[in-house]
């Protein structure tokens, strides 16, 4: 016979008994969308980690001097202490046709202090526009402005602001030990809170213009900390930093060109690991799904011993039987798949385009130092949904496989006498 | 005779299960497999999470803090606790019905200050403490990478985060100055010299942590013996709401007056709490998902046994049976199926995770690049020490039992609405 006719014989007996079906199918349904959706979820959390590690204070890439990590010292400019064209190393940046933006940054630690309150601070220097172009801690800010150039302004983090109890408009004294071993001072102005809800950075972050920081630290406009770059895709990061290096003559000049990667391995190790683990909530789910299917195959098939007793009585080879089970246990499969794609895709679509907020059930956590906000975040991560979509079938064929064993072994003569 | 009949109606439950040995095995197989993973997941993650917390408690405030309310927005040194309220919280904890739960207290004086060398400056959070009681409360012995920890006669010593000693290019012995501002509210500088250097994994901890004795930081910032906080680092997250509500009423005088203000972790911590709970979060989803699919399974098997039993109920009910006592044999035997199947599922959980219980499930196979991972501020610790704590087993029960009422219901409703004369037809 035809393979055809035992995948009609197998698919007709679903109908049979509907209510059975559907349990069965919600069972396996609902172990897909499990599947999918608590996949999906580790990868948006993964992915919203990745972003703000790389966009939101920091970039994908950073060029330092050589010297420059782990000690991050005042004295260590990109291109030692003679610094550096920092513009033509930006025009040789930004032409990388990956690179979005390039931002130019100086560092150094201060006090920072209100007169009634003081508190300690890393001092940020930076170029608004090109900052606010590669990452998001300035743009929006929590109030204010963007610091101008020249006009002795600062933006700190709401933390600080509410440590040393300033708002926009108010004045700051800013005691910072520079370059040349003089102790510099100097009054600013708060033009504008940020918010990053990264609680230690922006209870210690005070942002001003890169010249500014600069003739407050006593170091020549030729000097900067770093250069930090961002890509269209933190993907990209790696390859851009190798093409930089190249590009820039890393090596012969002294520069360290990082990818985020590298800044933070704990973090690419952490993403890595998430990304491969979606077979351990496969072999979970659908292990449990299996007993359900293998279950419902056993009453159906047993029910159906005197029909299998016909078949193998006009002829039919026990292995036909065995045939005639498994496509009704893959044809189950195929309507548990619609049921679960029918549950699936409305919700991760859902999730994906406008993720609900969990902030009912846990505030911001870091991991790894990269924040983390409570939503329902979801990513698609293609192999899981299919390795999903394999493991339903397989679950189904697998669970059926004694079951139809069992309706081969049928003796019919006994059966069909009615013993 | 009431008494007989729901004897009966058990009777005829338990043998229907019999009588489909390889159904009740298969259906109580999935119960079984669910009962252990879930309280395997969860003494895993309690235990899991309970080292969280202790971690970041011992390099915080510990599980209780007593400190002025306007110390946790301000961080300034003019917002110590004042003597009498420190008194006051060490005698309370020194109280013999909380005294047991107690490891260790410490009263640290926390501010922000600015760390300096001729390589730069750097923010810093500098804690003054009492060297001794320190020492239980920090894990001050797993974390020293070189030198020692502070000592009772110590002057001018600083005990250094690993990142912070970088920055600055110190080493063991050298001088360097922090500066802060004292409580006449003037920037005070203290020249410190590093005895030890520390590296507990959490960045912002190495990045920024100065210890120095509360003798020279009282010395240095006119501060004398007054402390910020009094911290008390618990045998158990669980002591916590003990602790907390025994320190409120014995400070609640100086509580109403706005002097102190009780903090237990959560609130101390919110960031810890928040990944706690998205870790909760997530295996109650997987669970739950887990359960759902058992769920299925168990209204399918009792649903088929009720039809296939049709004949069986109409006979009943013809008898005298009402269709109440019909369901309950059917609500009777999804009931004893899957709780007997969720408690063996429950005692096999415990048996495997119990194998744990002493060296901890070591995880450090797959986190093997990933080790000193931090979140919210905790070391994650790749090898994890399940915790059984009687409230969650209680949970863990009463859900599986749950589950099984709720998917024998329907069975349970369906039986009960058996149609007698049509059940008892002999032409089907």
């Amino acid at each position: 016979m035809h393979p055809s006719t035992w995948w009609r014989i197998g698919w007709r007996n679903l109908g049979r008994n509907r209510r059975r079906t559907l349990l069965t199918a919600l069972g396996l349904g609902v172990g897909y969308f499990a599947v999918v959706f608590m996949v999906g979820w580790a990868v948006g959390i993964s992915a919203e980690l990745v972003e703000n590690a790389t966009s939101l204070v920091s970039g994908q890439i950073e060029i330092h001097d050589a010297e420059y990590r782990p000690e991050r010292s005042l004295y260590d400019t990109i291109g030692g202490r003679e610094g550096a064209d920092v513009e033509a190393l930006l025009r040789a940046i930004d032409a990388d046709p990956d690179v979005v933006a390039a931002a130019p940054r100086v560092y150094a630690g201060g006090l920072v202090s209100s007169g009634e309150a003081t508190s300690a601070g890393l001092l940020q220097g930076i170029d608004p526009s090109r900052e606010t172009a590669l990452t998001r801690f300035l743009d929006p800010l929590a109030a204010g402005r963007l610091p101008t150039a020249g006009a002795y302004e600062v933006v700190i983090g709401e933390e600080m602001g509410r440590q040393l109890a300033v708002g926009v408009g108010d004045e700051l004294i800013v005691v910072a030990p520079a370059a040349d071993g003089s102790l510099a001072n100097d009054l600013y102005t708060v033009a504008g809170i940020y918010r990053t809800g990264l609680v230690e950075f922006d209870a210690n972050t005070a942002v001003m213009p890169l010249a500014d920081l600069q003739s407050l630290a006593v170091l020549g406009p030729d000097r900067i900390h770093e250069i930090a770059v961002a890509t269209a895709d933190p993907s990209l990061a790696g390859a851009v930093a190798a093409r930089l290096g190249a590009a820039l003559g890393a090596a012969e000049r002294g520069l360290e060109i990082a990818p985020w990667t590298e800044l933070n391995p704990v973090l690419t190790e952490y993403v890595a690991l998430v990304d491969s683990m979606y077979w351990i909530f496969i072999v979970i789910i659908f292990a449990i799904a299996s007993f359900g299917i293998a279950n419902t195959m056993l009453m159906a098939t047993f029910e159906r011993r005197r029909e299998f007793a016909v078949m193998l009585a006009l002829g039919a080879s026990p292995w036909s039987v065995v045939g005639t089970v498994l496509y009704e246990a893959l044809a189950i499969g195929v309507v548990s798949l619609a049921v679960g794609t029918a549950i699936t895709a409305p919700l991760m679509t859902w999730f994906y385009t406008a993720p609900p907020s969990l902030a009912w059930l846990y505030g911001n956590v870091t991991l790894q130092g990269a924040l983390l906000t409570p939503s329902l975040r979801v990513g698609y991560n293609v192999p899981a949904w299919s390795w999903a979509t394999v493991g339903l079938l397989v679950t189904a064929l697998v669970a059926a496989f004694y079951p139809a064993l069992r309706a081969a072994r049928v003796p019919p003569a006994d059966t069909l006498s009615g013993l | 005779m009431q008494n007989m009949h729901a004897r009966v109606l058990v009777v005829l439950a338990m043998r229907n299960l019999r009588r489909h040995l390889r159904r009740t095995v298969l259906t109580a197989s999935a119960m079984i497999v669910g009962g252990a993973l879930l309280v395997f997941s969860f003494t895993i993650g309690d235990g899991g999470h309970e080292q969280w917390i202790d971690s970041g408690v011992r390099l915080g405030n510990g599980h209780v803090t007593v400190e002025r309310p306007e110390y946790r927005v301000s961080r300034r040194i003019d917002d110590r606790l004042p003597a009498d309220v420190r008194r006051a919280a060490e005698q309370a904890l020194a109280a013999p019905d909380i005294a047991p739960h107690v490891i260790a207290t410490s009263s640290k004086l926390s501010i922000n200050g600015l760390a300096s060398s001729s390589a730069g400056a750097r923010p810093a959070q500098i804690v003054a403490v009492d060297p001794v009681a320190e020492t239980g409360f920090g894990m001050v012995d797993d974390q020293i990478l070189e030198g020692r920890y502070l000592e009772p006669d110590d002057r001018l010593a600083a005990y250094v985060g690993a990142e912070l000693v970088d920055s600055l290019e110190l080493r063991l012995g050298s001088r360097f100055v922090v500066q802060a501002q004292d409580t006449e509210r003037e920037i005070a500088g203290q020249l410190l010299r590093v005895v030890g250097i520390f590296r507990s994994g959490v960045p912002a901890v190495d990045q920024m942590t100065i210890h120095i004795p509360l003798t020279t930081a009282g010395d240095w910032l006119g501060s004398r013996n007054d402390v910020t906080n009094v911290g008390v680092v618990l045998d158990g997250s669980a002591a916590t709401a003990l602790v907390r509500g025994h320190l409120e009423r014995a400070l609640a005088d100086p509580v109403t007056r706005g002097d102190a203000r009780v903090m237990g972790w959560r609130e101390a911590d919110p960031a810890l709490a928040a990944a706690i709970a998205i870790d909760d979060f997530g295996n109650y989803l997987t669970n739950g998902f887990l359960f759902v699919i058992i769920a299925f399974g168990i209204v399918n098997t009792v649903l088929m046994s009720v039809m296939h039993r049709r004949r069986e109920f109409g006979v009943l009910q013809a008898l005298g049976l009402t269709p109440r006592q019909t369901g309950a044999i059917v609500l009777v035997e999804g009931l004893t199926l899957s709780a007997a199947s969720g408690l063996l599922g429950v005692a096999l959980g415990l048996a495997g995770t119990w194998y744990f219980f002493g060296d901890g499930l070591d995880m450090s196979g797959i986190m093997e690049n990933i080790d000193d991972m931090t979140f919210s501020g905790a070391v994650i610790d790749p090898v994890i020490v399940p915790l059984f704590a009687a409230r969650r087993l209680l949970q863990i029960v009463a859900f599986i039992l749950c589950i099984g009422a709720v998917a024998s219901i329907y069975p349970a409703l369906r039986a009960a609405r058996v149609d007698v004369t049509e059940a008892m037809k002999f032409d089907r």
